[in-house]
């Protein structure tokens, strides 16, 4: 078991590097559809002004000692009051967001050519994968690995005695599929649509932007804000400025 | 802001350009990407790229975005006929733009045709309620047909939307400020101090509007304003600098027969109005007897 295996260099040739080669092209040919089916996305007023309504709050927080605290107490309350203040939102709308982006049907529409067409090529690949490459040892990982990953690195090969170390090639399709994206954005440059994983995280923790959730969020946060006016130092700094000015 | 590197950068690549060296088209692609206003700059070496039709073809798809950069400018520089030009090339190319009709408006409105640009705006801003230089654009007409008022209004509305536009927050505390509305004014300067704390410019504005605004506590947050820009600024401004001998005798005025409390106020303003003579010595050698009189008679009348 500790023995090296010697993999044919023919390996190398006609499995990793054409692997790779049609991952990347499949990329390109995806990037290039979704631009193409891509429809235009007209953001509604209201979540645009929530945006704003949020950047605002942000800022008030974070210069909040730059001004006056009478300013500072007038504008908590704008923000807080409990019954029209900007951030407040009754408990009702809080799942808005949610429900009207699976009822509009452009968005629904949206999601799924999304999905689909990150779905659709990784199947396709997959399958291809499994079907022309399985069955022989196509790599060895340069760090040892335990018992568990033998079933996932090694589906084709139904040895049970090679070390866990040298894997089957959908190891090497899935090690491109993570790999690729630095790639790719440097190829299309940012915001390209092959960038799977960043979608999945997305996908896996709620819909993303999810604008009732942060103004609460913030509303929080602006409560919890004590105001320290940092106006008297600024006059003790003037001074020493001056003096040095002066001397 | 611009920083002081692209500021830097620019200039240089200004003097290149107005000295007959190469760089026209990077300096137009910095004036683009900065916002800056030179649009007599941007006219001449636009108009000499575009009319050469061998820099043209060089530019490719580039070439619209100068287009569009060009008639701006020239709409700046009341030269009509070049940015009617410019549109036309562009609404020959692209036929069915919004951003052609765009610029198609501004062309109305840099005619003077209020009436015509105004309903060539409204039914852009249907078609999309989100753009938003057309509601800029609304504002500044209002402001140019002295509609003051109506400006007020529009700018209004604009900020309901997009209420973290801090130029718009600004703009908007000018024109209070210019009405006499100093306590709006102040409510604006307070919104850019919030958004950008580091600018001694808002700070400056800031201290101004509560010195006139005048009363006890509005003068001493403004002396407090003023001490920050001169911080800000390492002791250069020299409003600020009058700014505090100013509000330091004028404090001394409200406060007189209560008591005295603040050692520390005497002790900013005389540095204050020695860091102004100082100034003056190298500046302006001959004003400064003048300065020392108006500063005798600040510190007599407190």
């Amino acid at each position: 078991m500790a023995e090296d295996l010697v993999l044919d260099t023919a390996i190398r040739d006609w499995v990793l590097i054409p692997l790779s080669v049609v991952m990347v092209l499949i990329g390109v040919l995806r990037h290039i559809v979704s631009k193409l089916l891509r429809s235009s996305q007209t953001p509604d007023i209201k979540i645009v002004r929530e945006g704003q309504v949020m950047l605002r709050a942000r800022n008030l927080r974070a210069a909040a000692n730059f001004i006056p605290s009478k300013a500072f107490r007038a504008r908590k309350l704008y923000y807080c009051n409990e019954e029209n203040g900007l951030l407040f939102v009754p408990k009702g709308q809080a799942t808005n967001p949610q429900a009207q982006m699976f009822s509009d049907p452009n968005m629904a529409m949206d999601m799924m050519k999304k999905n689909l067409s990150m779905i659709i090529p990784q199947t396709l690949t997959f399958a291809w994968v499994n079907f022309f490459f399985s069955g022989f040892v196509a790599a060895k990982i340069p760090f040892p690995l335990t018992q568990r990953f033998r079933s996932m690195l090694q589906n084709g090969i139904d040895l049970s005695t090679v070390d866990v170390s040298y894997v089957s090639s959908r190891s090497w399709y899935f090690l491109n599929l993570f790999g690729l994206r630095g790639l790719f954005s440097l190829i299309l440059g940012e915001e390209n649509a092959v960038d799977d994983t960043q979608r999945m995280m997305q996908m896996g923790g709620g819909f993303g932007f999810d604008p009732s959730k942060g103004l609460s969020v913030e509303k929080d946060n602006l409560d919890i804000t004590q105001h320290d006016w940092a106006l008297p130092n600024f006059e003790h700094h003037a001074e020493d400025v001056l003096k040095r000015v002066i001397s | 802001m611009v920083t002081k590197t692209e500021e830097s950068e620019l200039k240089n690549l200004e003097i290149q350009v107005d000295n007959g060296g190469g760089g026209a088209w990077e300096y137009l692609s910095l004036v683009r990407k900065l916002k800056v206003r030179r649009s007599d700059k941007v006219l001449k070496h636009g108009l000499s790229i575009l009319n050469d039709s061998k820099l043209r073809s060089k530019l490719g798809a580039d070439e619209w975005t100068l287009y569009e950069q060009v008639a701006v400018a020239a709409m700046d520089c009341q030269c009509l006929d070049v940015a009617q030009d410019c549109t036309k090339a562009l609404r020959k190319r692209f036929s069915e733009s919004k951003r052609v009709g765009r610029l198609e408006a501004m062309l109305l409105e840099a005619k003077g045709s209020w009436e015509k640009a105004e309903k060539a705006y409204s039914s852009l801003l249907e078609d999309n309620p989100l753009d938003q230089i057309i509601h800029k654009r609304r504002v500044a007409m209002a402001k140019a047909q002295g509609n003051i008022s109506g400006a007020i209004e529009w700018l209004n509305k604009y900020l309901e939307i997009f209420m973290a536009d801090h130029d718009a927050w600004r703009e908007l505390a000018e024109i209070y400020s210019s009405l006499q509305m100093y306590k709006q004014a102040a409510f604006c300067y307070e919104e850019v101090i919030l958004a950008q704390p580091t600018v001694p410019l808002y700070h400056l504005a800031y201290a101004d509007v509560l010195y006139t605004l005048g009363g006890l506590e509005n003068v001493q947050t403004a002396k407090k304003y003023y001490a920050s820009t001169i911080d800000l600024t390492g002791g250069k401004n020299t409003r600020a600098l009058f700014g505090i001998c100013l509000c330091t005798s004028a404090i001394a005025q409200l406060t007189k027969g209560k008591n005295k409390e603040d050692k520390e106020g005497s002790q900013l303003q005389s540095l204050a109005a020695k860091a102004l003579e100082r100034d003056y010595k190298q500046r302006a050698p001959d004003k400064l007897p003048q300065l020392t009189t108006a500063l005798k008679s600040l510190t007599l009348s407190s």
